[in-house]
């Protein structure tokens, strides 16, 4: 299966695991992308501007004149260089960097894969997905170990269809926005596992997880969700509740979790419309999670009806 | 010399029932923004002086014209501070 995302590297090996990690992501962009991958070793830039942005292992940098994106990997030297208008993004990667190439996936290629998906109109949201029984989407945001991913994989045990535990990107579909889920397993803390009463998943080491497929699960694949509930959740105490949130605050809570739009001024405009008309299709909640969500499976259904 | 208010190059607003988020694209910041403050952001579509503004928040909102003075000034200067306005100086 081809991801629609076209990979030209030199070396077959290195083409090929990007090529796989896409496949199995399933992303299918609806525009023609590439990524130019060239191997070498790479100079050091004194002459680099302040970073514009930063988060864990990840800079990104405006150069100029024209506010090209320089993402740059501090795992190991790494760098792509995208314009805004760029439907090909050209990445460098050391022979350090190719050596974590399975790492670089999880942060660096990752990255560079949701900048140029903004070319096209997807917007990454840091956000888990999923599907009721009864048709309602959901979308999940928050912080790493805010509950997003236990929250997902226990409603897959409950049949529900899930579709990111993490990685969705929000695209308009007409008047709708739709988040498109980035296929891979939902991965559990041995918190998340103890509580779920799990055994089993395959281990992901560079996320410190163990990872499960939906149908692992009880659940099924979804690869597109329409939210019409948004949850920003956090990790309470015993009892799960939902506080409705006011206009105002879930755009702000919305750009928060969809914090790319702040980087590029160009797509600026374009991604927080796409925000606000999340936000206008779905009711939005401070949702807390506490422990009786895993006594009381259906909790979520009974609480937001 | 009058002062009017505009928008900084680099706000970007975006409204969702009458509240709003200003959003800073140099700083990378950004900001909540209630009705009344939704209200007069919107109206600097065109550069305006303290006076219109608050001609502005008083035929929208029930309020006095001392109450909207004080609002729509302590406003403005959140908002210079926060670099989502700029002034511009001019004659009448």
């Amino acid at each position: 299966m081809s991801s629609g995302i076209k990979i030209h590297c030199p070396d077959p090996a290195i083409r090929r695991s990007v090529e796989s990690w896409l496949e199995e992501g399933r992303i299918e962009p609806p525009l023609p992308l590439g990524i130019d991958i060239h191997l070498q070793a790479l100079p050091r830039r004194p002459d680099l501007p302040p970073p514009v942005f930063r988060q864990p292992g990840v800079t990104l940098h405006l150069l100029p004149p024209d506010n090209r994106l320089l993402i740059s990997w501090e795992t190991a030297p790494a760098v792509a260089e995208l314009s805004s208008d760029d439907r090909c993004a050209r990445v460098v990667l050391s022979p350090q960097a190719v050596e974590h190439i399975e790492e670089s996936k999880r942060t660096f290629l990752l990255t560079v894969l949701i900048f140029l998906l903004r070319r096209v109109g997807w917007h990454h949201v840091h956000g888990g997905t999923a599907v009721d029984p009864t048709g309602r989407g959901w979308l999940f945001a928050g912080n790493s170990g805010s509950g997003k991913s236990t929250t997902t994989a226990l409603v897959g045990t409950r049949g529900w269809a899930v579709g990111t535990d993490d990685i969705a990107f929000l695209a308009q579909t007409g008047e709708r926005v739709e988040a498109r889920s980035f296929r891979s397993r939902i991965g559990l803390r041995p918190g998340g596992q103890d509580l779920l009463a799990r055994m089993g998943g395959v281990p992901l080491p560079d996320r410190g997880k163990v990872g499960y497929w939906p149908d692992e699960l009880g659940g099924t694949w979804a690869p597109r969700v329409e939210p019409e509930i948004v949850m920003f959740t956090t990790v309470g105490d015993d009892s799960t509740r939902a506080e409705r949130l006011g206009p105002g605050e879930t755009l702000a809570e919305l750009v928060r979790w969809s914090a790319w739009v702040v980087v590029e001024p160009g797509l600026a405009e374009q991604h927080l419309a796409l925000l606000a008309r999340l936000g206008r299709q779905s009711r939005a909640y401070r949702l807390s999670l506490g422990r009786d969500l895993f006594r009381h499976p259906d909790l979520l259904s009974e609480l937001i009806r | 010399m009058t002062i009017r208010y505009r928008p900084h190059p680099d706000l970007r607003l975006s409204s969702l029932e009458g509240e709003g988020v200003a959003l800073q694209l140099g700083t990378r910041r950004y900001f909540t923004v209630n009705k009344t403050g939704l209200v007069i952001l919107e109206a600097l579509a065109t550069p305006r002086t303290l006076d219109e503004l608050v001609a502005v928040v008083v035929e929208r909102f029930e309020v006095t014209r001392e109450q909207a003075t004080t609002s729509v000034r302590g406003f403005l200067d959140r908002c210079r501070e926060a670099e989502l306005i700029s002034e511009l100086e001019g004659e009448g």
